[in-house]
């Protein structure tokens, strides 16, 4: 496990606007382009990197947030092995829709235990100085909902962005690991990928 | 004559014979025609008999163009018919059966020459710097690359492939565009486009153009290895690859007068560092996008930029993201951008712009250059005294025989029942006088520079962007790592999306067939695609393949039915495109003898109500 490298798919889910785009290539080319384009269905780009000691690459899927997209982005949610809700702190409108992302994910990704699923959240926007959520409401949100981790993020000068993905990368392996730990009492081996866990579960 | 008769293949669509022939290599009376064969296909074609081909028509094309003082463009030969080119000492021929219609076989030598020059600049240079052997690896590799994996249809169309529109969500199709408008950004990319497996999902570029940069994205595909193979940039991994090719100055200004956004520029390439058009633009793609619903990026919807772009309206490149195939390339030719040409070699005088003009239309033109000028036996006392050329027009000629039989295309045209309705349509009338007489394009190949130019490519498995650059764009590491970059993403995703998508059902078998063909973009919709009808003998492709020539050959014909005792195929012709229809089933009332009755006669209204819903418009 600590030798060979795994690939593990992040997905970024969150209102149009609030920054996945911009958050995907500030991490991945360390660049960024105020005048992205919306983004059509769904994007994605590795990297590689290092966590404890583990060799990972990251599969970050960026998606069309967009309700006139769904059709097209929703096909790729399975095999997520983290999901990164995004929203914008000076959009609070984005900010309520969390749960509705958070949904729309556990349905089409067809997550079993819905419970123990590593969610993320990101506040991006962060360089923005007309906040519409404040920290706490974010934090409160986020401790009401599964206790996911919050980061605040600026994809604009990079603040956070990586310690975020990094942190996506620990929840992963911690869940495998303990995953790994259930096996003696378990008739059932859980795979990494949810894919195949699902076909073992039902 | 038995050695002839021994020659010619059993009938086939495909090409049967190509050669091209060096004269300046045979001259003197002892030198063997050998000495002049560069390429002969097939090539297991014993020596005699490339010999005897050879000699006789390039002697008769020699021959019948002095006597004419006008290039030959087509040789009949028993049931070959040939298209001929010369130039310089050069002599092209082509060869397929005659059933294949004129304009095909043109056609397909012409695309044949252009893709060698592409790839290999002139003709001549080409053979001074390398061997025989080697360039008739090439010759072989773009005869099979035209000929291969296309439908019956798309052969009498010679059309692009194109992904199936009709299976994939439209959206898609806009993010291809903007793929490709993003690459634009930088200003050492010319024009680009993204293929899928082969098939065109956008193109910035004309049809032709695009026809030649998919072999190299087939060649590579295949993992063939040229021999001055590609160079792979090793910064960016296996998958980016580039090459050098050549375009004609006509094609050059093409794609620099085509209508790209300065503002879209990256800001280093601008003086004014100012992205807001930019914005504004996208927010405006997405937003007419997004309310005019999926039926508008449907085959119907590419219709309309190419119709303004006709009448002289359309001159924003905006448009061109709406239609399937990219139509930059229509919008520009009737209506060219004032910008000033910043290319090195661009002059832009209006010479050029004549050469331009006369290129575009060479499509149009070719069948009624052929057609004129072709030499039937028998009609030219020239042939009289060589019985192998006295080819006469009617034995076997099959194609034909749905309806009647006849030996050639022109003495058809007063048994086609609906005739031609020339009357007052001026705008077409005028349209086509415009394109009268045939272009020289072809053959200017070589008069012409080629300009040397990059192709590159960057490939996301099944999905290749193909870019057209700059030359120094390959050591201009900054410009190269932004395209790469920005499009990296999009390319995933969008590989990602068409790789999802399922084949598709062949579509159950309707109670009607048909097929529109857009000359403007060069692609064919049709619901024929992977039926068992599509095979070459069934009816509709036969009855296609008859009119599509005839509407070559007779520019003022526009309507026409054509039928055999169990089929009726209409077909309709305009400046921009053709549309054939069928319709299964009911009883033909058909007496042999034209009367009102004749159900025949209902089929261009049935046609009009029928083929509204998949956006053809024929009213």
């Amino acid at each position: 496990m600590t030798t060979k490298t795994s690939l593990l798919k992040v997905i970024l889910l969150g209102d149009g606007g609030v920054g996945k785009s911009s958050i995907m290539n500030r991490y991945v080319t360390n660049k960024f382009d105020a005048h992205l384009f919306h983004t059509i269905g769904v994007e994605f780009l590795n990297k590689d990197l290092e966590v404890d000691g583990h060799q990972v690459t990251l599969q970050i899927w960026d998606t069309a947030g967009q309700e006139r997209f769904r059709s097209l982005r929703t096909p790729f949610y399975r095999g997520s092995d983290c999901c990164l809700l995004t929203f914008s702190v000076d959009d609070n409108q984005s900010f309520l829709n969390l749960g509705n992302w958070k949904k729309e994910f556990i349905y089409y990704a067809d997550v079993k235990e819905p419970e123990k699923f590593p969610f993320i959240i990101l506040g991006n926007k962060l360089d923005v100085t007309e906040r519409q959520v404040s920290t706490e409401e974010a934090k409160q949100w986020c401790q009401e909902n599964g206790d996911y981790p919050y980061y605040e993020t600026s994809a604009k000068d990079a603040t956070n962005v990586a310690v975020a993905f990094e942190e996506a990368v620990r929840r992963v392996l911690a869940m495998d690991e303990r995953t790994d730990h259930l096996i003696p009492t378990d008739t059932v081996k859980l795979h990494r990928k949810p894919r195949s866990a699902a076909t073992c579960c039902s | 004559s038995s050695v002839m008769a021994e020659l010619m293949p059993s009938d086939s669509r495909r090409c049967s014979y190509f050669f091209l022939y060096d004269g300046s290599k045979v001259k003197g009376e002892g030198d063997p025609t050998r000495d002049g064969i560069c390429y002969f296909y097939p090539e297991e074609t014993s020596l005699d008999k490339q010999e005897l081909l050879c000699g006789q028509l390039a002697g008769v094309g020699r021959c019948v163009s002095e006597l004419s003082s006008s290039p030959v463009r087509v040789l009949r030969l028993r049931r070959n018919k040939f298209a001929i080119r010369m130039k310089d000492e050069f002599f092209w021929a082509l060869g397929c059966s005659a059933e294949v219609p004129t304009i095909r076989v043109c056609e397909l030598l012409d695309q044949l020459i252009n893709l060698f020059c592409f790839y290999n600049g002139s003709v001549r240079q080409s053979y001074q710097r390398n061997s025989r052997e080697t360039l008739a690896a090439r010759w072989a590799q773009y005869l099979s690359h035209l000929q291969s994996g296309s439908s019956e249809l798309q052969h009498i169309f010679s059309c692009l492939r194109t992904i199936d529109s009709t299976n994939v969500d439209p959206l898609l199709l806009l993010k291809a565009a903007l793929i490709l408008q993003a690459c634009q950004r930088c200003p050492l990319v010319l024009a680009g486009c993204i293929l899928f497996r082969g098939r065109v999902v956008s193109t910035q570029m004309s049809p032709e153009l695009t026809m030649k940069v998919m072999v190299y994205e087939s060649e590579n595909y295949a993992k063939v290895q040229r021999p001055n193979g590609p160079s792979t940039s090793s910064s960016f991994g296996g998958d980016v690859s580039s090459t050098t090719v050549f375009l004609t100055m006509s094609e050059l200004q093409d794609l620099q007068s085509a209508p790209v956004d300065k503002d879209f520029r990256y800001s280093h390439s601008t003086p004014h560092k100012d992205a807001h058009p930019k914005k504004t633009r996208l927010s405006r793609t997405l937003s007419e996008l997004a309310f005019s619903g999926s039926d508008s990026f449907g085959p119907g919807s590419s219709q309309s930029p190419q119709k303004v772009s006709l009448s002289h309206c359309l001159s924003e490149s905006d448009n061109s993201v709406f239609s399937p195939a990219g139509s930059q390339s229509t919008a520009d030719p009737f209506n060219p951008s004032p910008q000033p040409l910043k290319h090195q070699f661009s002059s832009g005088n209006n010479s050029e712009d004549t050469l331009y003009e006369s290129c575009y239309h060479s499509f149009h033109s070719e069948g009624a250059g052929g057609s004129r000028i072709h030499s039937e036996g028998g009609d030219g006392s020239v042939f009289e005294e060589n019985s192998h050329l006295s080819a006469g027009g009617g034995d076997g000629d099959t194609a034909c025989e749905m309806m009647v039989k006849c030996g050639n295309e022109e003495s058809c045209d007063d048994k086609v029942m609906v005739g031609e309705s020339g009357a007052g349509n001026e705008t077409t009338q005028d349209h086509r006088t415009d394109r009268d007489p045939p272009p020289p394009c072809p053959d200017n190949t070589d008069e012409s520079p080629l300009v040397p130019i990059t192709l590159y490519q960057h490939r996301v498995k099944g999905l290749v962007l193909a870019l057209l650059v700059e030359p120094h764009f390959l050591s201009d590491t900054p410009s190269m790592e932004e395209v790469y970059h920005s499009s990296l993403a999009s390319l995933n995703g969008l590989e990602a999306h068409l790789r999802a998508i399922s084949p598709g059902a062949p579509g159950t078998p309707g109670p009607y067939i048909f097929a529109h063909y857009d000359s403007i973009q060069s692609t064919l919709t049709t619901n024929l695609s992977g039926r068992p009808e599509g095979a070459p003998e069934h009816p509709f492709v036969r009855a296609t393949s008859l009119l599509h020539s005839h509407f070559s050959n007779t520019e003022t014909l526009q309507e026409a039915i054509i039928r055999s005792a169990g089929a009726a195929v209409y077909g309709t012709s305009s400046v921009a495109h053709e549309t054939y229809f069928q319709q299964h089933g009911g009883s033909l009332r058909n007496s042999g003898i034209p009367n009102h009755q004749d159900s025949a006669f209902s089929l261009p209204s049935k046609a009009r109500h029928r083929l509204l819903k998949h956006g053809v418009n024929l009213l």
